[in-house]
């Protein structure tokens, strides 16, 4: 069943649309949240409140085409707070990762992954929403409220960057 | 287009994310520029390698929305853990719960209990690395039950609590609301008279108890027992679970929660 009929269906109450909804989504907006916090608790935390904020406003939703959109602002929304939060708190141990997700790629993915993380923070938040999201320019520049160029720039500049750290161009290439 | 186009527009190309006359353009450049093909290729590379990302990502505890009526705390909604089948492979499933795992699947009204059962997380650990799934035959059906807390209960307190969420299950099946009342406390009634929709499952068929766990008490008195079944309903891929609270008023039984998973 398509988003457009699952979100209808939430709409009216179906909490079972709901968790439907949530098992296409609940992997790429996993993966987004864990590149903007770096941290598996906090993503996990930030998923987590986000769907609970997303189902407990569901009917807010005017179009529900726009559900991606929708919920990845949310998520994007509940990361930022944590990013903000941790900064005032001072980790006395790290917890233990919790195991929400498990990752099960190739190690150069997650190479990959961790290249993002240490990206800057406008650059991850890009990057997840552009590749994991899959979303469009314009969608992108909605959801952190900047103009498309802005996007569009961040995305050459984190592209060039991983680049870098993932495919290292040679001596030659370079004097090209 | 020059090189310096090519180059600000080469993501927007590769994301498929331009004009028909842009993504010509952009393609007759690479064709005749050995440079910008290269740096075309090296994007194309990194961005196949960010898509993949995602999908290996594989949700081990998920996300589950307690239906509206639920009282839960703020924010309070739960990672769910993930089905477990009567099998072999099952065993192996359970037996990677932790016992904290199991203590926050319990509802809200006995949140209070949390924090005695973490305190007693690493006895329960013990058992835990114990746990073993039987199959047990209940009120005619064989059912799959998991040993959360052997010994726990006498065996006539745990059949009785086992047989009233079974009943209750057949009730809501039967989409019989009047026999849900029946089993239900105050509270329960309440809800069922406020919400029966979130109750009754009459639409669907087929219904098999897959597996359940033997029940657990908490300190003030109120049985625990999930269970999980399948039915025909096509919302779900295999299974889904109904969490109960149970509590003995007056010498019956009564169901005075019930909550549903993932």
């Amino acid at each position: 069943m398509e988003d457009y009929e699952l979100v209808r269906r939430a709409q009216a109450g179906d909490a079972r649309a709901f968790t439907t909804l949530v098992r296409h989504h609940e992997r790429s907006l996993y993966a987004t949240a864990y590149a903007i916090t770096r941290s598996q608790w906090d993503a996990a935390d930030a998923v987590q409140d986000a769907l609970a904020d997303a189902y407990a406003g569901i009917r807010s939703l005017r179009d529900p085409d726009r559900f991606g959109a929708w919920v990845s602002r949310i998520v994007v929304n509940e990361c930022n707070s944590l990013l903000r939060k941790r900064v005032r708190v001072v980790p006395v141990e790290e917890p233990p990762e919790p195991q929400a997700f498990v990752w099960d790629g190739p190690e150069d993915g997650m190479d990959l992954m961790r290249a993002v993380q240490r990206l800057s923070p406008d650059h991850r938040e890009v990057v997840a929403l552009r590749y994991f999201r899959d979303m469009k320019l314009g969608e992108i520049a909605d959801v952190l409220g900047c103009p498309t160029g802005t996007v569009k720039s961040r995305l050459n500049r984190a592209l060039a960057s991983l680049e870098a750290v993932m495919c290292p161009r040679t001596e030659e290439e370079v004097s090209r | 287009m020059n090189c310096s186009d090519v180059r600000d527009q080469l993501e927007s190309y590769i994301a498929d994310d331009v004009t028909d006359v842009e993504s010509m353009r952009i393609a007759e450049h690479l064709g005749g520029c050995e440079s910008c093909a290269a740096a075309y290729e090296r994007t194309r590379s990194v961005v196949a390698d960010l898509k993949g990302i995602s999908d290996a990502f594989v949700p081990r505890d998920r996300f589950a929305p307690r239906p509206a009526y639920t009282s839960c705390p703020a924010g309070g909604w739960l990672w769910r853990t993930i089905a477990v089948a009567a099998s072999a492979v099952a065993i192996a499933a359970v037996g990677a719960l932790s016992v904290p795992a199991i203590a926050r699947e319990l509802p809200f009204g006995v949140a209070k209990e949390f924090d005695a059962l973490e305190d007693r997380a690493e006895d329960l650990q013990q058992q835990v690395d114990e746990l073993t799934v039987r199959l047990e035959t209940i009120d005619g059906e064989q059912v799959a039950m998991v040993d959360t807390t052997p010994g726990d209960l006498a065996p006539e307190e745990a059949a009785a609590v086992q047989q009233l969420a079974m009943d209750f299950i057949r009730g809501q099946y039967a989409g019989d609301v009047a026999a849900l009342e029946a089993m239900g406390t105050d509270r329960l009634k309440a809800d069922l008279a406020a919400r029966p929709g979130d109750y009754v499952r009459d639409g669907a068929e087929g219904l098999t108890f897959a597996q359940m766990t033997e029940p657990a008490r908490a300190e003030d008195g109120t049985y625990l027992i999930f269970v999980r079944l399948m039915d025909s309903g096509d919302w779900s891929e295999s299974q889904y679970q109904e969490d109960f609270e149970i509590k003995l008023i007056d010498g019956r039984y009564l169901v005075d929660f019930m909550g549903m998973d993932a």
